[in-house]
């Protein structure tokens, strides 16, 4: 019992917090792929690549998709993404928080990881100018 | 449960990296984990929850570590934290 993640993301951001999170904990639990969403992409052509990226994150449990903004053209494509048959969760304002809390309960089924990632990316935020 | 007084002893403090190691120390184990610092316990197998205690270079923090394999948690995290987290310094 293992979900895989996809992060579908604006260029530049998905590998890059594949590459931080491969850094800090080194052996990644989960299968994670990242899908960068060019600026001038037509969403259509993308569905194909994207949904090989799916297929590749898939290990036969099922996918989350981690999606950087709610309403941008990657979440519009992570939508899509979620009818073609693989069973898809997606949680969108991806952080590396979110991130690292989702592949720190990897043990969890797909239902489960939407309200670990929510809470991940919710706590990760800090007013920070205490002392 | 057991209790354990710490030192944080590697230059870099409990940063991402250092976090990151504790918690994957500790989740190969099933007993419940805490880490107190500056008054504020944090779910020691949590890394946002260690990081937020930001306990830099000599900071004093205390584990508490509950349930049936505690033992063998705290000598794990005890060795992690004199080994300065594998670091150089």
């Amino acid at each position: 019992m293992a979900a895989g993640i996809l992060l579908v993301t604006h260029p530049g951001i998905g590998t890059a917090l594949v590459a931080v999170a491969t850094a800090l904990l080194r052996n990644l639990p989960l299968r994670v792929e990242a899908f960068e969403v060019p600026f001038d992409a037509d969403p259509e052509q993308l569905l194909p690549q994207a949904s090989a990226a799916l297929r590749r994150a898939d290990s036969g449990d099922g996918v989350l998709v981690l999606t950087d903004l709610y309403g941008a053209s990657p979440s519009n494509l992570a939508a899509r993404l979620a009818h073609l048959g693989t069973p898809v969760r997606r949680v969108s304002s991806l952080n590396l928080p979110m991130l690292l809390r989702v592949l720190n309960y990897a043990e969890l089924a797909l239902d489960a990881l939407p309200a670990v990632a929510a809470a991940g990316a919710r706590n990760g935020v800090v007013l920070d100018d205490a002392f | 449960m057991i209790q354990r007084d710490l030192v944080v002893s590697n230059k870099l403090g409990l940063h991402a990296r250092a976090t990151a190691k504790l918690v994957q120390v500790l989740s190969g184990h099933r007993c419940n984990a805490t880490l107190t610092a500056k008054g504020r316990e944090v779910n020691a197998k949590s890394i946002m929850g260690v990081m937020l205690l930001a306990a830099g270079y000599g900071s004093p923090v205390v584990l508490r570590v509950d349930g049936e394999d505690e033992a063998a948690a705290a000598d794990a995290v005890v060795a992690l934290f004199e080994r300065r987290f594998d670091e150089e310094s």
